[in-house]
């Protein structure tokens, strides 16, 4: 035990004797590994939580297009997959939802028709206020949205809409920030309300949800309401999956491409490990190895150095992505991987990264690294001592 | 001789110990996020999609995996276009094509 610690006491002195390469190596290394780490964890998170919510969505929407582009579904679409009834489909809503340019956020806003028999929310979604009460002319919107446009709850609210029809609004609560990242820029407001801010007609819906009492026949009742409305568009509930695994998947993959000269520094780091030995260090091994030190104690002690250096630099960058993604909200980072919207949540994310991921990240970086200077060392701990000390 | 070892030791012991504080902190957040679920998912209910408020650099795309499936757009400033050809889920190819057989047999 007292040779260990002696070998590691010899080690930690070498390291700060070279006080500069080591943290310069240290510091190399832990840049690398928060912006590597910091870009999985990010997607990660993403990835998850709009993962975690398709639960919520129908198991069917069906959209009606013409000339290529998504037209309003008619009254009597939907009751073409109405009638005659398909097996195993609890629900047919016809929706009514879109987007609302407003000129003084120079952005669009989603306004979403809230059907009159749709069961309240739960109140810990509302930050302040209440939820709305259909035929009050009331709306309920994100936090983020309401602190762009500088309402507050009891604020009434005269929407952009055609000729100015649709009536002024009273906000009468806001989303809480923990659905953020779903409602950032949401209005809901009742179905009427909607119809009239964007000018759909009574017989008119953006598109139908379908939801399905058994989930695994979505794809059976999927064709045969193509077949009943041929030219429609079905979007099912297992599509969005890989819709996001395709969209996280790329964006990351792209910023990932951006930080290859921050991994080429990283391989320039290990090769410098890997390279050999200073004469300074191949003098200093061979006083070592003329005052008793053997062979095995020289390499154990250089591999301790290069487990240190690894260690500390690998912590320090896991560290600081994870304060940057998960603490600092990925400052400077979120939009490049999560998208460009003119009214941007700010919820906190929720890392999906566990221990056994974390080990893993860890070893990535430091098993090569130690790895990569095991030659040198075995190099170094069989020179002839006085070989050495001649140069 | 024993300080240098000592500080030996920590330098070794910090990167276990920062990935079990990481994943203490990580398991604490994951633990107040599903306590609130259900909350949300009674939110998305009422919205179009899951899609997240993040929105691509074409804005009228608030919720990418139902809209524009012809419509080329870009991914944000200057960044290439991932879906040159069209949006992630493609049309019913199968469906039109049988529709067609079924139209050329009238």
């Amino acid at each position: 035990m007292k040779r260990w610690l002696s070998l590691l006491a010899y080690a930690t002195a070498s390291l700060r004797r070279r006080a500069g390469k080591s943290l310069a190596l240290a510091s190399g290394l832990a840049l690398a590994v928060t912006l590597v780490a910091s870009i999985l964890f990010l997607t990660d998170a993403l990835h998850a939580d709009a993962d975690r919510a398709r639960d919520a969505v129908p198991a069917i929407v069906v959209e009606r297009i013409v000339a290529g582009r998504i037209a309003t579904t008619r009254a009597s679409d939907v009751e073409a997959i109405r009638n005659p009834a398909i097996l195993s489909v609890k629900s047919i809503r016809p929706r009514a939802w879109g987007y609302l340019f407003v000129p003084a956020l120079q952005g669009n806003v989603t306004v979403v028709g809230v059907p009159s028999d749709e069961p309240p929310l739960d109140q810990r979604a509302i930050a302040e206020g209440r939820d709305l009460k259909s035929g009050a002319h009331e709306m309920v919107m994100g936090s983020t949205l309401a602190h762009a446009l500088g309402v507050v709850v009891g604020d009434d609210l005269q929407l952009p809409s055609l000729g100015l029809k649709a009536p002024a609004l009273k906000l009468v609560g806001t989303f809480d920030s923990d659905v953020d990242l779903f409602a950032a820029d949401v209005i809901a407001c009742d179905e009427a309300d909607a119809r009239a801010l964007l000018g759909l007609q009574e017989n008119e819906s953006t598109d139908v949800a379908v939801d399905l009492s058994n989930p695994e026949e979505a794809r059976v009742v999927a064709q045969t309401i193509v077949d009943r409305l041929p030219g429609t568009r079905i979007v099912e509930r297992d599509l969005l999956g890989r819709v996001y695994a395709l969209a996280y998947g790329r964006r990351s993959g792209i910023v990932l491409a951006a930080s290859i000269p921050a991994l080429v520094a990283l391989i320039l780091l290990a090769w410098d490990r890997a390279s050999g030995l200073g004469p300074e260090e191949k003098k200093e091994i061979a006083i070592l190895k003329a005052v008793g030190f053997g062979t095995s104690d020289v390499l154990l002690v250089k591999l301790v150095e290069s487990w240190i250096v690894a260690s500390v630099g690998a912590a320090i960058g896991l560290f600081l992505a994870y304060s940057w993604v998960f603490w600092l909200g990925a400052v400077g980072l979120r939009p490049a991987i999560a998208g460009w919207s003119a009214i941007y949540p700010e919820q906190a994310l929720t890392p999906m990264v566990d221990l056994a991921q974390l080990f893993a990240i860890g070893l990535a970086v430091v098993g090569p690294f130690v790895a990569l200077s095991i030659l040198p060392a075995w190099r170094a701990a069989i020179l002839d001592p006085m070989e050495a000390m001649r140069g | 001789m024993r300080g240098r070892a000592a500080a030996g030791i920590c330098a070794i012991a910090l990167l276990p110990a920062t990935l079990i504080l990481l994943s203490l902190d990580a398991r604490s957040r994951r633990i107040t996020h599903a306590q609130e679920a259900a909350m949300r998912l009674a939110v998305v209910h009422r919205l179009p999609s899951s899609d997240l408020a993040l929105s691509g650099g074409a804005r009228w795309l608030r919720t990418p995996s139902l809209e524009e499936p012809g419509a080329a757009f870009s991914d944000g400033p200057a960044l290439p276009d991932p879906d040159p050809a069209g949006g992630a889920i493609s049309p019913p190819r199968d469906a039109w094509n049988e529709e067609a057989k079924i139209g050329r047999g009238r």
